[in-house]
């Protein structure tokens, strides 16, 4: 009763109310990813734009830090994450043709809760997934063409019209970014999502919001 | 529009392919932008029909 009156039960309390959504890991994970993606942009397109700056060194470490980033995330999810969390499955494909439905007016739609992730975050993990992947792929092959402390340039590696088609993916990969880092930041605001961009700041999410926004049986907590 | 950036060869023959045109990117954030107006909007419709969000 004593604690009961003090500020320690009511902590005690809380953190037990709390449901792990992000281990801190993950949170940093994603928040480095988030600031090399926004010094691979600025350095990428600042100079576009008549930003002149030595960029190359900036954008090429940057990128290898991502490179590196994204590899780990693949192992971490794959060894150590249930990965299917992140899959998208006949129930997902069935709560996008309920939404779209309920969208177009149906009103028997039945509303079902996702598991850790709804079908839109999933298609969209699924679409930052290939376009990261590409700009990845295609900037570490770019590296051939230049001079590091690490290797020596080797830009004959490619015929010229190979070269064309990398440097095509990198480009329309990296102003996809652009679009999709947009979309990001668009949801993460959204006052219907701000007990999610809270998990990614603190880790976790209320008992109350998991119960509310999740199926228990899709996402065992 | 050019969709593609290319460069002429000093040493004669046809255009180089060397990327894709930074035109396309106004459109890509132009893209951005209409699909959270779409979102925007069709969430508030969700809501006033007392459906949630979409």
């Amino acid at each position: 009763m004593t604690e009961l009156a003090t500020g320690k039960w009511q902590t005690m309390t809380d953190r037990s109310q709390r449901v792990i959504r992000h281990r801190r890991v993950d949170r940093l994970y994603h928040w480095l990813m988030a600031i090399s993606v926004i010094v691979l942009t600025a350095t990428a397109f600042l100079p576009i734009y008549g930003v002149k700056f030595a960029w190359l060194d900036i954008h090429w470490i940057t990128g290898v830090g991502l490179a590196a980033l994204v590899l780990i995330h693949v192992v971490r999810a794959i060894v150590w994450q249930d990965w299917r969390n992140m899959w998208i499955g006949m129930t997902d494909l069935r709560d996008i043709w309920r939404s779209v439905y309920r969208l177009l007016g149906g009103r028997r739609a039945i509303r079902s809760l996702p598991g850790k992730y709804d079908a839109a975050q999933k298609l969209y993990h699924f679409g930052v997934a290939i376009v990261v992947l590409a700009v990845v792929g295609s900037g570490l092959l770019m590296l051939l063409k230049i001079d590091t402390p690490l290797w020596r340039r080797n830009p004959y590696w490619f015929s010229s019209d190979t070269w064309g088609i990398i440097y095509v993916i990198h480009d329309l990969t990296a102003m996809a970014i652009v679009a999709i880092v947009i979309i990001h930041i668009y949801f993460s605001l959204h006052p219907d999502q701000w007990y999610l961009a809270r998990s990614m700041l603190r880790g976790w999410i209320s008992r109350k919001e998991y119960s509310e926004h999740h199926d228990a049986a899709r996402w065992k907590a | 529009m050019e969709l593609f950036r290319y460069s002429r060869s000093i040493y004669g023959g046809g255009d180089q392919l060397i990327g894709a045109s930074w035109d396309l990117l106004p459109w890509l954030v132009g893209a951005a932008v209409a699909f959270i107006i779409l979102h925007a909007i069709l969430n508030a419709l969700a809501k006033r029909r007392g459906h949630g969000s979409p």
